[in-house]
């Protein structure tokens, strides 16, 4: 399959189940929500080594927000509930609760994790709650008036893991073609791309030749490695990115991907853009699989 | 089918307990049922006291109501109880869900030990409106009282949970040994607002013409919680307009220190 004059390769990519749940995150005004969200995002890139995947997925006006404000939302994705519980416990511990006139809400159904259930010891006896609507808010007296926190968010089943590989002749072209397929997949609700900027260079396989690691670089796209590995690079890719997509849904990945392939091959072989592929491993692993062919029929 | 409707004959001779009249109890039962089952103490049966019109059970109706009607409502999941007219003491006492709409004047102990559901009194409550019992640890648990006129004294008295909303007038010691929750007061307030309060929170509308030695004045806040508040109030019903809009910028009290100064009194700006 060749769309503007980009080939698609006949691959898929393999994702995981995950668990996750979305946070809002509100303030004065939405610089410092951003400032708020970007700090309890930050270093959440990979689960091998953050202990869970987050990223902003899109701002909220004032009429959208619970407090009248605006903010925005945050996904929060982790391998265990009990690794998620503790991930957002602790981010929005150092990250929000700190962060000037910053509020945070649950912003999905399902099983309850706590929010700010514990956070509120911080008021050392002087926090007081709330019951409202049938959810129990947390109001913790802090230097500039009140932190409030609703006391639980709702944890889903998730899936992450899902990737396009877009393969250029250089490094700039593949980095234009993985901005433009952002600037598209950001659009997607339910969806983040967890690396920094949303692209991911350094591609991993399982496994390694050193024993205490459980992933290494992906030499088989490496183009330095072409000649010395069994690579899946022609001569004329002098380089490959990665987008990482964690889903609330396994349609939200799929909506993500195909936002993010048609945005790369827009760019096409005149931008510089190959080939689209997907990383997997070999489908025993991961319980969805997203066909590159299917997604962009 | 139609309301259950119960119509009051006559005015009855001495108060009466009404509270085996709930949708709970009513569901799946055919006029014959219902005018048997046995009222109070003395043998009353409904038949001696009401007609009985309808079937539906989750949406009752009683007509030409008195308040020596008690507990109306006591106990309640679900369903709806319109009540024409006043009603005696205990209306809602312990209700745990469903609604009541009381278009006359309620009497003492309204939503006593109330855990969930509605109780709205379209015209004055007596004392002790969501307060508890004598001997009761806490008084009103969850759920909602809107009052369209005035309340007694001791209003949410040992309150625990739930919020209260007065838009006339109430009495003295409003929120006394109040617990947690929030109420709400249009009007002015009696003496000694927030008397022994723990924790909890009582919003006035209106600066209280004195306040107790044991709170102290924090100054004035935009509290966001009332924002939440004000939201939930808009979204629940067109019935909570009167107390609309609530607005975010208080002055704060906080007390009752006398008893640990965690509850607070606000005065909206």
């Amino acid at each position: 399959m060749i769309i503007n004059g980009v080939a698609i390769d006949d691959t898929f990519a393999e994702a995981f189940g995950m668990r996750a749940t979305r946070i809002l995150i509100t303030a004065l005004d939405l610089k410092w929500a951003y400032h708020a969200a970007r700090a309890a995002t930050g270093f959440a890139t990979s689960v091998i080594g953050c202990g869970c995947e987050a990223g902003i997925e899109c701002e909220l006006s004032a009429d959208e927000s619970p407090d009248g404000r605006p903010g925005v939302t945050v996904l929060l994705f982790a391998v265990s509930s009990k690794e998620l519980a503790k991930q957002v416990e602790r981010r929005v511990g150092q990250c929000v609760l700190t962060a000037p006139t910053s509020a945070v809400f649950s912003g999905i159904e399902g099983e309850p994790i706590n929010l700010g259930k514990n956070l509120r010891f911080f008021g050392d006896g002087y926090q007081n709650s709330k019951v409202i609507g049938g959810r129990r808010y947390w109001r913790i007296p802090v230097m500039d008036g009140e932190f409030l926190c609703e006391e639980t968010t709702g944890m889903v089943r998730a899936v992450g893991g899902g990737n396009v590989l877009v393969l250029a002749r250089g490094t700039a072209e593949a980095l234009a073609a993985c901005e433009a397929a952002i600037a598209a997949m950001s659009k997607v609700r339910g969806a983040i791309m967890p690396f920094p900027g949303g692209v991911v260079r350094s591609g991993s396989k399982v496994g390694s030749k050193y024993k205490a690691l459980t992933a290494s670089t992906n030499d088989a796209y490496c183009p330095t490695l072409r000649g010395a590995v069994k690579s899946e690079l022609s001569p004329d890719v002098g380089a490959v990115l990665e987008i990482v997509i964690d889903g609330l849904t396994e349609s939200d990945v799929r909506n993500a991907m195909r936002a993010g392939i048609a945005a790369a091959c827009k760019v096409g072989s005149a931008g510089g853009v190959l080939r689209i592929s997907a990383g997997n491993y070999g489908g025993k692993l991961g319980q969805f699989h997203f066909r590159l062919h299917e997604i962009v029929k | 089918m139609s309301a259950l409707t119960l119509t009051l004959r006559a005015l009855p001779p001495h108060s009466v307990d009404v509270s085996p009249l709930i949708p709970d109890r009513l569901a799946g039962l055919n006029k014959a049922a219902v005018e048997n089952i046995v009222l109070g103490s003395l043998g009353l049966q409904v038949a001696d006291l009401f007609a009985v019109n309808g079937d539906d059970a989750q949406q009752m109706i009683i007509r030409n109501s008195s308040d020596r009607l008690t507990h109306i409502g006591s106990g309640m999941t679900q369903g709806a109880i319109t009540v024409e007219g006043g009603c005696g003491a205990y209306a809602g006492i312990g209700m745990r869900g469903g609604r009541i709409i009381v278009t006359g004047t309620a009497g003492p102990f309204a939503g006593s030990g109330m855990t969930a559901g509605g109780l709205e009194i379209r015209g004055d409550a007596g004392d002790f409106l969501g307060g508890a019992l004598p001997g009761n640890k806490q008084g009103m648990r969850g759920g909602i009282i809107a009052v369209h006129g005035n309340a007694g004294d001791r209003a949410a008295d040992r309150m625990r949970r739930g919020l209260i909303l007065i838009a006339g007038d109430v009495g003295a010691y409003c929120g006394s040994r109040m617990l947690a929750g929030t109420i709400l007061v249009s009007g002015s307030v009696g003496m000694m607002p927030g008397f022994a309060l723990k924790r909890g929170t009582l919003l006035l509308a209106r600066q209280p013409s004195e306040l107790l030695a044991t709170f102290q004045d924090n100054g004035e806040h935009a509290l966001l919680f009332l924002e939440l508040l004000d939201r939930e109030l808009r979204r629940q019903n067109e019935r909570f307009a009167r107390f609309l809009p609530l607005g975010n910028s208080v002055r704060r009290y906080c007390g009752d220190l006398a008893n640990g100064g965690t509850g607070e009194i606000l005065v909206l700006i």
